[in-house]
Parts: structure tokens; C-alpha cells; sequence
């Protein structure tokens, strides 16, 4: 394949409470093998050269694990191919000549803080309000005491797959967060370690959830689609479930 | 807040009224077209079952009923709508859908759309049935059946009715499975297919009652 | 300053039981007085903040990137040793131990590697209690994998995504303590410099990386969690913010930096494909498993993998280690890719690459098991280099720098020699000699954060005399009023050549020089290159944007300026050790066949170097390594 050439319209935005515009660049000499990420760099590189502020953008890992990644490409969170972050995106998937749009993630509940980067401290505020087993360190029996059928294990770690990118909440047009949520309600309902307080923590999720401003799930399963871990929407039916299940047991005092 | 009302105004408590109400409509459609089709087989037998509906004392609770279930759905709806529109304050300039596994159609983005349509549709339906013109068909029962066969003569009232059937198919697309999605059933393409027949029988059921009046005559 | 260890007597089984017994505590009324800084939210930066949190003491947890989760600990794959013996199979603390010491090649402090293997046994409990989801056998029990060496089954791990699980589980334990309020979490926050107050690290400046403000945070005692100076390198298997600047930064202040030659390069990467890479990615070493690493035979063979038939194949680790084969340790396998391909033999585009085949292992168990073991890693192949592995049967790997075993040093209570100021994790030198066994780093890192710190910290509160420090001290004016002159010197310069061009820059020094194989010669010319472009980075580096904003070039021209001025420490070190031990190769110290010569006479010790100013040498300090226990060989894999 040889290299291209690409016209990218980026997303800039100095902070939440400017308005934003795309803006087009042109980058050349473009290698196939080359990561989405690196042709920002590139990109990056000739606007610091000619003295000017360049793409600002979350990345980490750059393996598709730490979740940092947080652009919509022509539409699409993580941009055109399944199961794959932005930084795991190579540029094999193009072609010469092509106009690629790069949006930040969009949702009430994840402000701009600038350009392509967004504030998704709302996920850790989630996690903070019941996604954990209510254990300190130095007090575990022998692991091998706590059974966990290999069914169960698979399960949870299907739902434990999760990076907290946000790509859910972005692809999503009411930018719910129940992918998110439900995932980890999942891990820990399917798991003997997470039982006594799943009643509690499906509540408290659920609150902190609604009060970051996150919407209610639309069922069409844009979430599931764009998943770079491909995280399924079955666990939002779980958390439906379970979150009905300890409303009830709320409302008529069983729980 | 206690609890009842913190589980109805949470997003997913919403969700769940809006799939129990909104099961509970398609149920009541079903009848509603089981019945209606006896419009185009016997004229008396469909005059005798509006009868029977609607000496039942029971009618009132049952009406009472369906009007609950009618402005629960609608307000949950435009309550989840209005709750994802603040939730995504700001849209894509480059806006698509994510394909692959998605269940994104064009039904499912227009649902605050075919939805709003039978706030207009039901109560011109109601006025024009329930309260039109009153035929005796003797021994004290209505003649429904010469009403509904009258009313279908009108091109214009056909037309209507063609269209608002296409839209109730085009909201029960989505809105079957979702609705138990909603409720926490997993068996989502097998929900997806159900609900897409469930469209296509309701809405295809309903219209052929108009055009088969309008087209073949009113039977009986 | 003589460097005291702190190692208590008594025989190795019961140093730390005793020792534990030893030392002080804070009551828990009490713990609530005492103010602790943790920098860093990886495996041992996120448990050690999650325990201190729960014990009751107030902590302030900072990570520089936008949540605790996103650490690089979350990119570990393979798995997590601990002696378990749940196999059956022979392993034990005392072996663990063993194995740890010898593939250290006996540049670790045996003390310190004996309480990381009877520790481990707890880790594997806690992180179960956690509900981190560990692979398991149909029973429920927990499932073990042998692992990169180990002729034991000890590795636990969840599926290839053993680091993402743990780092959650403590993410998940740390989230709990911020919702109690016990841990303050503050997000993009940088640290770039420790306050000193009356001769103990009482707080750090940092900056808030949304703002661009300067932040000062006073507490009793530092821990430092973050993590190794991989990227000194440029390509690394580390991710693009990992960097030594808060620990240069100490080091800097006067904390010793032991051993920064001491670099692993790991075997299994893909290999780079052209200048703008950006990263390397690790192929977690599982895949030596089942996989079977291969050259062809005849140099210049250009034919593709599977039109190679066997017998014009070298299948070089197995011929060369017979018993251990695939499996010898990381270094003895990326050395030996780097000779074949030397020698003219590598595969691929760039004849920088061998093969690590999967023929053997598909026809014997079939595709949909090997799919079971490696069916993510594959994917992970076909999105990078657009192979699949399933039809191709092998992928191309070539080394990559990978962990840093050298770091801040620090004695048996993870103090270093800096008081108040601890280290945890990559971020220190002690545990790992000089090479690092597979699946031990995540051993190490919640090893520190769970099981160790928690008693060592309390015991310094109890026993420091420390007067109350606030933010208003004048050590904090001070440091802060460094801190800008930094910025701003760096924003000044207006120069010709990007943050990136001169990272691009060091890191080829770095890997061409000091990478797997180093000579004298090589060094030195290093040296002068490193000196060279460093002071050509403080005249000509172009940094845009402002200081007051969020400016990731900014951080970046921070970070690139330490390693510049760290690289030239590693590079010293590796010039003053003239033997070959562990991740350092020096030509010069080889055996007749090749293998690394360990000079036990001379190097025995480890090399804590003292910041002396910059453009000055540093300062060597030794601690002499004695091993009582463990009986020191010339390493042998064959």
C-alpha cells in the first residue's frame, strides 16, 4: 500500500465555555502502518514547527487498554473498525485522499476541558459510589476458599473487560451510561465475593449515575457497537434487572 | 424521596414504566384488531361484541384504565426524551451510526416523533368512532359496523388511517423489543424479530380494514 | 551519607515476621493526624493509598493522568506469580525466592526478594477478596500457568488482562476510600518537585495539568509510585506519559538513584515498523508457552514462514537451551534475537524481527484451544501489523525495552535514603536485581502497596520527630519558585526542533548504545551524544503555548529534559559496571559461549548514585550484596 495523503477536520475548542469549530489540516507521506494517534503527532509536529498550539488529545497506553482515547472519528467513537480504540485504528484502513472528521466525545456529564480532550472523572465518581467489594487489605481468607465456578469467572471477566473509555456514552444519543454502569454491576452480581451489598451498590451506581447527568439507555446499542472491548448489552439488561430487583426489595422492605 | 417515587423517577425506573405501559398497549391492540377484523367478516357479530364492551359496567374502569396507560407511556416518554436531550446538550457535525452490531433504525431515532403522532391520532379516532353518529341497529345495540363502513367512503379518512397505521408500525418496530430489553430480557435478536413481525401484523391488520372498506365495500 | 539497609537480623524465614513485630505502630485514634502523599495510582501506588485509606490516615492520592484506573500497570498481560503451590508441583516460598534471586543474577538484596515471596501468598487472597475475576478450573478453584522461566506453575492471572484486573481491584479498593473521604484524589496532576522542610520530605509541588497552576501539597511522608524511566529510550513498551521526572526530581533533591543500567528488554514485541512510531507493543511472553521462536537457517532467506520447511529452520533458544528452550529468561532470549539477527539472519521488512511460530501448537491442540489462550493477543497482532496469525501460523517479534529493575533507592522499609520520602514499585530499585522474572512486576508493585508500606509507613510516623509543616514553609516557596523558572525557561527558548524530535533523538542514542548489548566505546560515545543534545535542547528546543493552560508539550519538554539529564546517570552506570549481569550486557564481560559474565569479585554491590548538580558526575555510593541464604551460581539455562 502506499503512503497518502489526508485531510483531517479536528475538533478545536479552548476550553467548556468556548465554542468550537472544525478546523481542516492536510498531512502527507501518510504510511498504512501508521496508528491514528501517530498521524495526530504528525500532525502536532508541523503545527509546533510553525509556532502554533497543537491538537490537544488523551492518550496513554497507546495498546488499547488504559482508555484513554476519546475521538470520534467520521462519526463513529474509536472511528470505522470493530472492537478497536483510536490508538489500535491504523491508517491500512484508509485511503488516499480521504476527509476524516475528529470530534471529542460529547456529553453533558463529559465537558470539554480542550480540543479533543474531555473530563470523564463522572466514571470514577460512579465507581466511587459502589462499584467495589467493601473489603480492606490483610483480612482474605485462603483464595482457593472462595469457589468461583469457571462459567461465573468467564462471565465476570467478559463484563471486568471494560476500559472506561466512554466511547458508550459518546456513541450514545441520549449519552447514557448504563454500558459502563452495567458492566461492572455484572462483574460483581456473578461473583460470591460481591454479594452482600448488591442491593446497595446497584442503588448507589445508579444514583450517582443519574446525578452526573447521564441519560436513559435507548436500547438501539450504538454502546455495544463501538465497545472496543465489545462489552454487551446484556449486561444492561442485567442492570435492569438488577436495579429493579433491589428497588423493589427497597420499596417493600426486603432489602 | 421514598422509594416508590425514586424508582419511577430514575432512568431505568422510567425505562421499566414505559415498557410495562407500553406492553400493555400492544396487548390491548392485539384485541382491539382481533376485534375490529370482525368488521370485514359479520356486520352483527361485530355490532354484538361493541355491544357487549360497552353495557359491561366494567367498560369504565377498563377506559379508565387505557387513559392511564395512554398518558403514563406518553409522559415517560417525553420525560426519558427530554432526559436524553439534556444528557447530549451539543451534537456530532459529523453524525453516524456505528453499524455492526447496533440496533439503531430509523423507527428507533423517531420514536418521540411516531409516538407524539397518536397524541393527535387517538382522540380524532375516539371523537370520530366512540362519539360519531349513532345508528340503531334494533333491540337497543348501536350499528357500529354502518358507521365505521360510512366514515371509510372518504378517500381522506382512508388516507389517514393508512398513515397512521404505517406510523404505529414504524413506533412497534423498535418498541417491542426495547420494551422488554427495557425490562431486562436478553434474548435480543430473538425480541427484535418478534417485534418486527408484531409491527408488520398490527400495522398491516389495521390498514386493511380502510382500504378493504374503501376498495371492496364494507361486507355485511 | 553511608547507605544503611536497614535489613533486620535474624535468620531469612522470619526477618520480616520479626521484623513486623519490631517496629512501631500509629493507634488507630491517631491515624487520622497524619497527612500522607501518594504520587502515582498504579499497582502500588493505588494499593498503598487504598490500605493507608483504610487503616484511617489522610491521603492525597495524584496521578497525571485522568483517572486512577488508566495507569500502566492496567497494560501487564501475562500474570502474577505468588507460591501458592496450589499445583502441586514443588513450588514454595523458599523457591520463589530462589528463582527470583537467581534471575535477578544475584544483584538483588536477598532480604527484600525472601519477604516478596512470602508476601505473595497474600496478595493472591486479597486481590480474590476484591472479586478480581482470575481465571479458574470448573471446580471454582483457582487456574495457574506456568510462566517465562518458571519451571513451577505459580502465575495466576485473568485471561491476558491480568494487570487491567488487579490495577481495578485496587482502583476499585482506592475509589472506596475517596467515597469515605479517607483519600483526597487529584487527577492530571504532575509532580515536578518534593519539598524538603527541616531535612524530611514533608510535600511536593505539582501541577494541575488542566490549569497549568502550581500546586503545593504538605504532608508527613511522600510515597513515590511512579513507576520505571522506560521511555528514556524513546520506544518502549511503556506508555506515552510514563516518565522518570518525579523520581529525577527527587533524585535531584538528593535521593540516590540505585542502579539505572539495569533496563529489561523484553522479547516478545512487535517490531517497529517506520519513524513515526510512536510506542512499542509487548506480546505478553505467554505466547513462548506454545510458541516456538525461529530463524531460517540460510541468511537472506526471504521466502514466507511456512514455505521454510523444518529442517531450514533454526530454532536457536531450543538448540542453544536444551532444557529450557523457548523459555529461558527475557534476557538471555532478547539477546539472542538481537545475534541472529546481527548475524544477517532476521525476518521481515526491516530484518529486525525472528519468528515465534504456532504450527506445532495448533496442530496439537487445535485452533479454537490456542484461540481459548492467545485469542486476544492474535487480535491485538491482525489490528497492528494486519497479520493473521491463524492462517499465517507465526508472527514476527523482536525485543523491546520494557521494565526498568534500577530506580530511586530505597532500604528494607521502602525509605529511601531521603527520610519520609518512600518508594514503591517500578519507581524503586530493590527487588529485581538486575533482570526481572515474568510476572513478578505486578507481584512487586502490590506486594509494596498491600503488604509492605502500610507497617514501614506507620512505623516512621511513629517514630519521626516531624514538627508541623504547612504549605506556607519556605521550603515549599522555594521549590515552588524552581518549579517556574523551569517553565518558563522552557517556554523562552523559541527554538528550531520539537519536544519530539529530540525524545526521537535520545531514544536512538539510548537503543543503539545502551540497549541490550554495550561496550565501553559505545558508552562513552553516548555519553558525549547525550551531553551534545542536551545542551542543544536548552538552546534550540521549540516549545509553543502557555504555562497557565492545559499544554501537553509543555509536560512533555519536562519530561524529555530529565531524561536527558537522567540518561546521562544510566549511562555512567552501565559504564562503570565492566561486568554483564542480568538486563546489562557488557561485550567485554562475556562467557566463550557468550552468555553474560557476572564479576562477583568486583560488582557485587549495589551502585546508589548522588546527584551532584548538573553537568557534574555523580557521586557512587555502594551497598555491598551478601547472599547468606541463596547460594550464588553462574546463571545456566541450557
Amino acid at each position: 500500500m502506499e503512503n497518502m495523503t489526508l485531510n483531517l477536520r479536528i475538533w478545536r475548542q479552548a476550553s467548556d465555555s468556548d465554542s468550537g469549530e472544525l478546523v481542516d489540516y492536510t498531512v502527507r507521506n501518510v504510511s498504512p502502518d501508521m496508528s491514528f494517534l501517530e498521524v495526530l503527532d504528525v500532525v502536532n509536529d508541523d503545527i509546533v514547527k510553525s509556532g502554533n498550539e497543537p491538537v490537544a488529545y488523551d492518550y496513554d497506553c497507546r495498546e488499547g487498554i488504559c482508555g484513554s482515547c476519546s475521538l470520534v472519528i467520521n462519526g463513529v467513537a474509536h472511528g470505522p473498525r470493530e472492537a478497536t480504540t483510536a490508538c489500535q485504528l491504523f491508517m491500512r484502513h484508509f485511503s488516499d485522499g480521504d476527509t476524516i472528521t475528529v470530534e471529542p466525545w460529547r456529553a453533558k456529564a463529559f465537558p470539554v476541558v480542550k480540543d479533543l480532550v474531555v473530563d470523564r472523572s463522572a466514571f470514577d465518581r460512579i465507581q466511587a459510589a459502589g462499584g467495589y467489594v467493601s473489603f480492606d487489605t490483610g483480612g482474605a481468607c485462603d483464595a482457593n476458599e472462595i469457589l468461583v465456578p469457571k462459567e461465573a469467572a468467564d462471565a465476570a471477566m467478559d463484563a471486568a473487560a471494560c476500559i472506561g473509555c466512554g466511547a458508550c456514552v459518546a456513541a450514545c444519543k441520549n449519552a447514557s451510561a448504563e454500558l459502563f454502569v452495567g458492566a461492572k454491576v455484572t462483574q460483581f452480581a456473578l461473583l460470591p465475593q460481591g454479594q452482600g451489598e448488591r442491593d446497595r451498590r446497584v442503588l448507589a451506581m445508579v444514583e450517582q449515575m443519574q446525578e452526573e447527568g447521564f441519560g436513559p439507555c435507548s436500547n438501539e446499542g450504538e454502546c455495544q457497537a463501538v465497545c472496543p472491548k465489545e462489552i454487551s448489552v446484556a449486561h444492561i439488561q442485567t442492570l435492569h434487572r438488577e436495579y429493579t430487583r433491589a428497588s423493589m426489595r427497597r420499596i417493600f422492605g426486603a432489602g | 424521596m421514598s422509594a416508590v417515587a425514586t424508582f419511577l423517577t430514575s432512568t431505568i425506573g422510567r425505562k421499566v414504566l414505559m415498557a410495562l405501559t407500553g406492553i400493555l398497549l400492544i396487548l390491548f391492540l392485539v384485541t382491539h384488531l382481533a376485534a375490529n377484523l370482525l368488521i370485514l367478516v359479520d356486520a352483527e357479530a361485530y355490532n354484538a361484541y361493541s355491544h357487549a364492551l360497552i353495557s359491561n359496567p366494567l367498560i369504565y374502569i377498563a377506559e379508565a384504565g387505557l387513559i392511564a396507560l395512554f398518558v403514563a407511556h406518553f409522559a415517560s416518554g417525553i420525560l426519558i426524551y427530554a432526559q436524553g436531550r439534556a444528557a447530549r446538550p451539543s451534537s456530532y457535525k459529523d453524525d453516524r451510526w456505528a453499524g455492526g452490531t447496533s440496533k439503531k433504525s430509523f423507527s428507533s431515532s423517531t420514536m418521540i416523533l411516531s409516538g407524539a403522532f397518536f397524541l393527535l391520532f387517538v382522540p380524532l379516532h375516539v371523537w370520530g368512532f366512540k362519539f360519531g353518529t349513532y345508528y340503531d341497529a334494533g333491540n337497543g345495540i348501536r350499528d357500529l359496523h354502518r358507521l365505521v363502513v360510512e366514515e371509510f367512503q372518504n378517500p381522506l379518512l382512508v388516507a389517514f388511517y393508512v398513515v397512521g397505521m404505517a406510523i404505529l408500525g414504524l413506533h412497534m418496530w423498535h418498541a417491542f423489543g426495547s420494551a422488554f430489553e427495557s425490562l431486562g430480557v436478553t434474548q435480543r435478536d430473538t425480541l427484535r424479530r418478534t417485534g418486527n413481525v408484531i409491527a408488520v401484523v398490527l400495522a398491516g391488520g389495521f390498514m386493511i380494514i380502510p382500504l378493504a372498506i374503501f376498495f371492496l365495500g364494507g361486507g355485511q | 551519607m553511608t547507605l544503611e539497609n536497614k535489613v533486620p537480623e535474624g535468620p531469612i524465614e522470619s526477618k520480616w515476621q520479626q521484623h513486623k513485630f519490631n517496629m512501631s505502630l500509629v493507634a488507630p485514634s491517631n491515624r487520622r493526624k497524619y497527612d500522607i502523599i501518594v504520587v502515582g495510582t498504579g499497582l502500588a501506588g493505588a494499593s498503598a493509598a487504598a490500605s493507608l485509606g483504610e487503616m484511617g490516615y489522610n491521603v492525597a492520592a495524584l496521578t497525571i493522568l485522568d483517572s486512577p484506573r488508566r495507569a500502566h500497570s492496567i497494560a501487564a498481560q501475562g500474570g502474577i506469580n505468588a507460591a501458592k503451590n496450589y499445583k502441586n508441583d514443588g513450588d514454595s516460598v523458599q523457591r520463589l525466592f530462589f528463582d527470583t534471586v537467581k534471575g535477578g543474577d544475584y544483584r538483588s538484596r536477598e532480604a527484600n526478594v525472601y519477604r516478596l515471596a512470602e508476601v505473595s501468598v497474600d496478595i493472591i487472597d486479597q486481590c480474590a477478596a476484591q472479586g478480581v475475576p482470575f481465571a479458574r478450573e470448573y471446580g471454582g478453584t483457582l487456574a495457574n500457568r506456568s510462566f517465562g522461566g518458571a519451571q513451577v506453575s505459580r502465575t495466576f492471572y485473568a485471561r491476558g488482562q491480568t494487570g487491567q484486573q488487579l490495577l481495578l481491584g485496587a482502583y476499585s479498593s482506592l475509589m472506596r476510600q475517596v467515597d469515605r473521604g479517607q483519600v483526597k484524589l487529584f487527577s492530571r496532576r504532575e509532580m515536578l518537585d518534593l519539598v524538603i522542610a527541616d531535612g524530611a520530605a514533608r510535600g511536593i509541588i505539582a501541577r494541575n495539568l488542566v490549569t497549568g497552576e502550581l500546586e503545593r501539597y504538605a504532608a508527613h511522608t511522600v510515597l513515590l509510585c511512579t513507576g520505571g524511566y522506560g521511555n528514556v529510550y524513546y520506544l518502549s513498551t511503556n506508555a506515552g506519559n510514563s516518565n522518570v521526572t518525579a523520581a529525577w526530581r527527587c533524585a535531584k533533591r538528593g535521593a540516590y538513584m540505585a542502579n539505572p543500567c539495569y533496563v529489561q528488554i523484553h522479547p516478545t514485541c512487535i517490531p517497529q515498523s517506520d519513524e513515526f512510531q510512536a510506542k512499542l507493543t509487548l506480546m505478553s511472553e505467554s505466547l513462548r508457552n506454545d510458541g516456538r521462536v525461529w530463524v531460517p537457517a540460510q541468511k537472506g532467506d526471504s521466502r514466507p514462514p511456512q514455505q521454510i520447511p523444518e529442517s531450514e529452520r533454526d530454532y536457536f533458544l531450543e538448540r542453544k537451551y536444551p532444557s529450557f528452550g523457548n523459555l529461558v529468561p527475557r534476557d538471555v532470549a532478547s539477546r539472542n534475537a538481537k545475534a541472529v539477527c546481527d548475524d544477517g539472519r532476521g525476518v521481515g521488512a526491516t530484518g529486525r524481527a525472528v519468528y515465534l511460530d504456532f504450527s506445532d501448537a495448533i496442530e496439537r491442540f487445535g485452533a479454537k484451544v490456542i484461540a481459548e489462550r492467545y485469542g486476544n493477543l492474535f487480535q491485538m497482532y491482525e489490528r497492528i501489523t494486519g497479520t493473521d496469525v491463524y492462517t499465517e501460523k507465526a508472527m514476527q517479534i523482536y525485543p523491546a525495552v520494557h521494565y526498568v529493575m534500577g530506580g530511586l533507592w530505597v532500604d528494607y522499609n521502602l525509605m529511601s535514603n531521603l527520610p519520609g520520602l518512600h518508594v514503591l514499585g517500578e519507581a524503586n530499585f530493590s527487588d529485581h536485581g538486575a533482570n526481572r522474572l515474568g510476572a513478578s512486576a505486578l507481584m512487586q508493585g502490590l506486594a509494596d502497596g498491600y503488604f509492605v508500606a502500610p507497617y514501614t509507613v506507620a512505623d516512621y510516623l511513629a517514630n519521626a520527630k516531624l514538627d508541623p509543616v504547612d504549605t506556607d514553609h519556605p521550603a515549599f516557596d522555594e521549590a515552588e519558585r524552581d518549579t517556574t523558572a523551569r517553565v518558563d525557561k522552557l517556554l523562552a527558548i523559541n527554538g528550531s526542533k520539537t519536544v519530539l524530535e529530540f525524545h526521537r533523538d535520545l531514544g536512538k542514542i539510548m537503543w543503539n548504545k545502551v540497549g541490550m548489548s554495550r561496550t565501553e566505546a559505545g558508552l562513552k560515545e553516548a555519553l558525549g551524544e547525550v551531553r551534545t543534545l542536551r545542551d542543544e535542547f536548552w538552546r534550540d528546543v521549540k516549545v509553543v503555548g502557555k504555562a497557565a493552560d492545559f499544554n501537553k508539550e509543555l509536560e512533555r519538554a519536562g519530561r524529555v529534559a530529565d531524561f536527558l539529564e537522567f540518561a546521562e546517570m544510566l549511562i555512567l552506570d552501565a559504564l562503570h559496571r565492566k561486568e554483564s549481569c542480568g538486563g546489562h550486557f557488557r561485550e567485554e564481560s562475556q562467557t566463550d559461549e557468550g552468555e553474560a559474565q557476572r564479576d562477583d569479585q568486583n560488582y557485587s554491590y549495589v551502585a546508589a548514585w548522588e546527584f551532584q548538580g548538573e553537568g557534574k558526575e555523580p557521586t557512587l555510593h555502594k551497598e555491598p550484596l551478601s547472599f547468606d541464604f541463596a547460594q550464588v551460581k553462574q546463571r545456566s539455562y541450557k
